[in-house]
């Protein structure tokens, strides 16, 4: 009977097995029985720099699942969907298991590791025989491992004799280095995100921090102190809509808007003179820079009213712990540099630096953008020394064991004079590590064009579809994040680890280990013998920072790191603390000479590009949704991340604009620069203001409409400003997005 | 190679082998590997220990996930953290999120609408569902599925107006949420609740009551599907008000739905040959003509055939085919049992009609002619209640294009105009052999092909005047359908118009006219007639499950 009725219906089985949920063990409350894990270890996720801790779940040492860990201080047991779907990209079918050389058919063939590095050497060599060292360059990240990026920073300038070399860093937060190394003599983002936490208002500036950072904005849910939140941003973004107050002002206008609310701020009396007077030097120079920047004025060129400019200078003045943090709507500027100034003199003039809750705090974008600004070897020296100081290229090289002569003299040029550079012809040979230029950097024709002349050009990946991949002549096939040990450092200067709990398929090799192998190969291996394992390298590092404001001499190993769940830089020798949560400036004493911070500060300049008559609207670019990072090479092979965002690349216009337009919600239409021409769908929202589009950065069309224009101090590209056209498309055309 | 080169070679080859070898070694995690002591609390629960309850519901009372949405700001961690913590497929996901907004110029809106299963007072996949494969807990009201009672025939997908059930095409079967009910059991919050990093996802013990008259006022979510279909018991909470011009972000995208396609032949086929039966029984009760009993046997047989290919294109339909007998189980509440219990009778009585002859035929037994008068009239009445039947498991879907006289006129429509048709094409074709079958063969063909030619007009006219929602002002539906008529399935839909035009109304015409020719020609031409018609009426039911655009939960821009 039994059977019978099993027969006919069955209430469980194989299938209903499937989906069978195990007790949870360490912890971790239930998790899928046949992903039930034996152990688990926790490790910073790879896409953002908020630097979550994941705990992964391991099965004979092999991960099977993950889910953020509750104990580490960052996300406190949370994550977005990114770092939920962390290990998926790994397993994607399209991972390079081979070195691929371009063969004469122009397609790219599997070759062995040997030939590989055998071309490497012999092609950058024949290139630099011809040409000079310098004329081979080399294209950096912030994805991957410090010790990693050290390595990469050393070789290439200590060991293959390249003198250029920068990284993808460069378009997310060159502006905020510069910024922080003017105003508080180092590059010393300040706060901890316990500050989110603490104060009663909260300034976001040029940052949609639901959907950029959502972990960060959980920080700010945890606050007890029921905060004001300011958002500034043109676009009335998700956050903008959580906020308390929104100040859609004007793009570009926000230089202006902010000495503007200064200049109310000191016209009140509403500054913390005593701050000011024990603490900084120029202020007075920047209050009569200020005298021009009356309310009427600020008003009529930022689009927002004199009441709502003193509204927000009155809620500055009004809290007792406010912040003031800025992300790409700032950074990624033709004047980011100054803008970026223009909130630290805010937070300075106000006094609200050095304690819970204050600080001008830049939230950097990839996971070890923090790591790259101190370790990089490519604008600094390793360590954030100076490779115009002889006493620094000294200290180096006696540290690495180097004759001081392989450390070059000169400064690197940055992003965008590697690639005029290779336009002019002065670099012949490119080496890109886990970055995509090809669809990420600013006036993308004009880039890719370039790559094109390349005599070599050699890309290390762990996909060989990227579109950069696609363009090597040299594909060398590399571990990903979870498939390799070292550490990131996150927007709040804390270490955390990276651990190898995946096998790498095929033949694919750490960073570490291909940059091991290629010295081997080049012949200067010798240089690096001490350089065996990140944790080696982790050591050198230690050394190297030892006297610098990011000493970290302190942190014995990684296994300490681990234990205390990431650890913030400053740690210097002999430095003992159980806390959790560090801040910079307590004691008020900068990193300047005389230990007082600047005011900084220069007239608003226009952009280089504004709408015209035949450009009529204002495009800007950024994240699309918190599903989706940069160029896509890793979330597009999560088949969950991408039921998250839209398939399609699209285009917000305000509905008015459509009317005009005679463009209909979800019709296809063309967008148009000086540039180029792309196809977009049509998203009709007030949520952005008339006369001005967006468009996702992730789609590979977009940065062919984006102009080349740059901060002159960092070199950052300000990718979210350029003037377009929108025409509607007659006929339709299908999906297809070009 | 020099030898200090060879050196060299030799040595990075070397380094090579270790660093291959290296890369694969997983030990070093061990150093930092973690075991906490079994048994202890879950970490999380200090986060959602408020966000659910801590009785269970009462007498008139269930469990509900309320959503809110002020608190949500749309990262989505809940969709991948269900796929996770549940342990679903590459692509199975059991909670999505779409957007609504809406607002001012000056005050624009985004909510962010994250959605799982709704856990129906009255849910629609449950009681559609032929094989009892879904079950709603009497205590905690939590809407489970049985997978290993399900054999995939993804009826559930259209009855639920939530698109909650997910069909996976490796395990053969529908999986859906079931509020982690192993988790809430010991205490611990579903996965969603867990992952929320803003705690806008809790369980509450909701009033079935209340949710009852909630659905009344359809306050459930701006332009989501009625909640009176199913009374699905999710709140969604906002202190805000909704601004009045609120739509989904996918609002205006309008795409083609799942096509079916063994459902397509299925309808077709099963109609094709409840069709031919009936005009063949019509055809002897108004003309007074028969069939010899030779061609009747042909004739039935070969409707009883048609049946069969119908079903087996049904099976096509199933995840899991070798448990269709499963299909009978819900016979109480499914309309898509009873469909196919009164198809499998019809297909039984042709096989007893087509037995009876043969009896008669070639064996010494004799059954007289009103039993075979009365068998055909059963069987007659049989297929139209089964045609009855598949009308009956559209409309039970509540979707409003596939609404009952819609939905009536289209299915009985091709049971008349597929059958005049075949059946024509069949006389012709006997007639072809043997002139003298028929006592008046003109006055029927006349009459077949009146009925061709009305019957195709009919429902041509039926069928395109969905297109005057096209002048609605509202994006319903039905409007919705007809944009994708005229849009994405354009083509689709001429096509569909074209073979109707030619096959049912342009040859037919001609037949009509000239009606001493060459028989062959005539065979050639009524041919090309039946399979026009054919094709027209798979293209229309292609049409039928592809332009359906029922109210959903709102989506992502897309």
């Amino acid at each position: 009977m039994g059977i019978l009725k099993k027969f006919f219906h069955q209430e469980s089985g194989p299938l209903t097995r499937e989906l069978l949920l195990d007790p949870g063990k360490f912890g971790l409350g239930m998790v899928p029985a046949k992903s039930s894990p034996d152990g688990t270890t926790t490790m910073v996720c790879g896409y953002c720099s908020v630097g979550c801790g994941l705990r992964i779940h391991l099965k004979n040492n092999e991960a099977v699942n993950l889910s953020p860990d509750t104990d580490y201080p960052v996300n406190l047991g949370f994550a977005c969907p990114k770092g939920w779907e962390a290990l998926t990209p790994l397993k994607a079918a399209d991972r390079a298991t081979t070195p691929y050389l371009r063969a004469p058919d122009k397609q790219l063939k599997p070759i062995d590791w040997n030939t590989a590095l055998n071309i490497f050497t012999q092609r950058f060599k024949a290139i630099q025989e011809k040409y000079g060292t310098e004329s081979v360059a080399f294209l950096s990240t912030g994805q991957i491992v410090m010790e990693e990026m050290a390595f990469l920073g050393a070789l290439a300038k200590f060991g293959l004799g390249m003198v250029h070399g920068d990284g993808n860093t460069r378009q997310c937060m060159a502006t905020a280095v510069v910024a922080y190394k003017q105003s508080f003599g180092f590059d010393a983002p300040p706060y901890t995100y316990k500050d989110f936490e603490d104060s009663d208002v909260i300034i976001l500036v040029g940052s949609n921090l639901c959907i950029a950072h959502p972990i960060l904005w959980e920080r700010i849910c945890k606050n007890p102190n029921h905060p004001e939140i300011i958002v500034v941003d043109p676009r009335m973004t998700e956050t903008a809509m959580a906020a308390t107050q929104h100040y859609s002002l004007l793009p570009k206008s926000d230089l202006t808007f902010f000495y503007g609310i200064a200049r109310i701020l000191i016209e009140k009396g509403w500054v913390d003179h005593s701050y000011i007077e024990n603490h900084t030097n120029g202020f007075n120079e920047f209050s009569k820079h200020l005298e021009s920047f009356l309310p009427e004025r600020v008003s009529k060129e930022t689009g927002i009213s004199k009441d709502k400019l003193y509204q927000m200078a009155e809620t500055i003045h009004k809290g007792q712990k406010v912040s003031f943090w800025w992300t790409m709507g700032v950074n990624q500027s033709h004047e980011g540099v100054r803008l970026a100034q223009s909130l630290i003199n805010l937070a300075l003039m106000t006094g609200n630096m050095g304690r819970p809750g204050t600080g001008a705090n830049s939230i950097t974008g990839q996971c070890n953008a923090m790591g790259s600004r101190l370790y990089s070897n490519t604008t600094n020296l390793l360590g954030c020394h100076d490779f115009l100081n002889a006493l620094d290229r000294e200290k180096v090289a006696q540290i690495l064991g180097l004759d001081v002569s392989r450390i070059p003299q000169v400064n690197s040029w940055a992003y965008d004079q590697i690639i005029e550079g290779i336009g002019a012809g002065k670099i012949k040979g490119l080496w890109v590590i886990a970055t995509n230029t090809s669809h990420s950097w600013i006036h993308q024709s004009f880039v890719n064009e370039c790559l094109k002349e390349l005599d070599f050009l050699v890309v290390q990946d762990m996909y060989y579809t990227t579109e950069t991949a696609q363009a090597a002549d040299l594909l060398l096939p590399a571990a990903g994040w979870g498939e390799k040990e070292g550490c990131f450092i996150n927007s709040e200067r804390r270490i955390g680890r990276v651990k190898k709990v995946a096998k790498a398929p095929g033949q694919a090799l750490s960073d570490f280990n291909i940059f091991r192998l290629i010295a081997e190969h080049w012949g200067c291996g010798e240089l690096f013998k001490e350089w065996i394992s990140p944790e080696h390298v982790f050591q050198i590092l230690k050394r190297i920072s030892k006297g610098t404001p990011a000493d970290i001499s302190g942190i014995k190993d990684y296994a300490r790191i681990d234990e205390a769940g990431g650890i913030q830089w400053p740690y210097p020798e002999g430095f003992e603390t159980r806390e959790k949560e560090r801040r910079l400036f307590e004691d008020g004493r900068y990193y300047t000479n005389d230990y007082r911070a600047k005011f900084i500060f220069s007239d608003p300049q226009p952009m280089s590009e504004t709408p015209s008559q035949e450009y009529p609207f204002l495009l800007l670019t950024g994240r699309g949704s918190s599903s989706q990072w940069h160029t896509q090479t890793r979330t597009k092979k999560s088949e969950v991340l991408k039921k998250l965002y839209p398939q399609q690349i699209y285009m917000e216009m305000n509905p008015e604009d459509g009317q005009s337009q005679g463009i209909k919600p979800n019709s296809w239409v063309y967008v148009e620069s000086r540039r180029g021409k792309i196809k977009a769908k049509a998203y009709l929202t007030p949520t952005i203001q008339p006369g001005q589009i967006f468009i996702p950065m992730h789609y590979h069309t977009t940065n062919r409409l984006t102009n080349p224009s740059f901060d002159p101090y960092s070199r950052q590209p300000s990718y979210k400003a350029c003037a377009v056209n929108v025409r509607r498309i007659e006929h339709w055309e299908g999906g297809e997005e070009e | 190679m020099t030898p200090q080169k060879q050196k060299q070679s030799l040595e990075t080859s070397s380094l090579l082998q270790d660093l291959l070898k290296q890369q694969n070694d997983l030990t070093a995690v061990e150093r930092f590997s973690k075991s906490k002591e079994a048994g202890a609390l879950p970490d999380q629960a200090k986060y959602y220990q408020d966000l659910i309850p801590l009785s269970t519901p009462d007498k008139g009372e269930q469990y509900g996930f309320e959503v809110d949405l002020d608190a949500c700001t749309g990262c989505k961690a809940c969709v991948s953290a269900c796929h996770n913590l549940n342990g679903l497929d590459e692509k199975e996901t059991w909670r999505s999120v779409g957007h609504l907004t809406g607002g001012s110029e000056k005050n624009p809106k985004i909510f962010t609408v994250t959605t799982a299963c709704h856990h129906c007072l009255d849910p629609a996949c449950l009681s559609g569902c032929p094989t009892q494969a879904y079950f709603k807990d009497p205590k905690t009201g939590i809407v489970k599925h049985l997978d290993d009672q399900c054999f995939g025939c993804k009826y559930c997908t259209l009855t639920c107006p939530y698109e909650v059930p997910q069909y996976n095409p490796s395990l053969g079967i529908v999986r859906k949420c079931d509020m982690c009910q192993d988790r809430l059991n010991l205490g611990e919050a579903p996965s969603c609740v867990q992952a929320c990093p803003n705690q806008a996802i809790e369980i509450k013990i909701v009033k079935q009551k209340e949710v009852m008259e909630n659905a009344e006022s359809k306050s459930f979510l701006p332009l989501a599907p009625d909640p009176q279909k199913t009374y699905p018991t999710t709140n969604y909470k906002t202190k805000s008000p909704f601004p009045k011009n609120l739509l989904p972000q996918d609002y205006y995208s309008i795409k083609k739905s799942h096509s079916h396609l063994p459902l397509v032949f299925m309808l077709v086929l099963t109609q094709l040959s409840i069709g031919v039966f009936t005009i063949k029984w019509i055809s002897n009760f108004l003309l007074q003509n028969s069939l010899s009993e030779k061609y009747s046997l042909l004739f039935t047989a070969l409707t009883f055939f048609l049946g069969q290919l119908a079903m087996a294109a049904s099976l096509f339909h199933l995840g899991r085919p070798y448990y269709a007998f499963r299909a009978v189980i819900g016979l109480r509440t499914s309309w898509l049992s009873r469909e196919i219990v009164a198809m499998a009778i019809f297909s039984f009585l042709t096989f007893s009609y087509a037995f009876c002859f043969c009896l008669n035929q070639w064996t010494s037994f004799f059954i007289p002619k009103s039993v075979f008068n009365h068998l055909e009239t059963l069987t007659v009445i049989c297929g139209l209640a089964a045609l009855g039947t598949s009308v009956m498991v559209y409309r039970a879907t509540k979707r409003d294009s596939w609404n009952t006289s819609l939905t009536i006129w289209k299915f009985y429509l091709s049971a008349f105009v597929t059958g005049s048709s075949f059946f024509l094409l069949l006389l012709d074709f006997f007639s072809f052999y043997n002139s003298e079958i028929f006592f008046n063969l003109m006055q029927t063909r006349k009459f077949l092909l009146l009925a061709i030619l009305s019957g195709i007009l009919l429902k041509l006219s039926i069928e395109s005047s969905i297109l005057s929602h096209l002048k609605n002002r509202h994006l319903n539906p039905l409007k919705r359908s007809a944009l994708l008529l005229i849009g994405e399935l354009k083509n689709v839909f001429k096509a569909r118009i074209c073979c109707g035009l030619v096959g049912g109304i342009g040859i037919p015409g001609i037949l009509f006219l000239m009606e001493d020719s060459i028989r062959i020609f005539i065979l050639l031409l009524g041919s090309v007639s039946f399979v026009l018609i054919l094709a027209g009426e798979l293209l229309e039911r292609y049409l039928f499950f592809t332009s359906e655009g029922s109210d959903k939960m709102p989506g992502g821009f897309s």
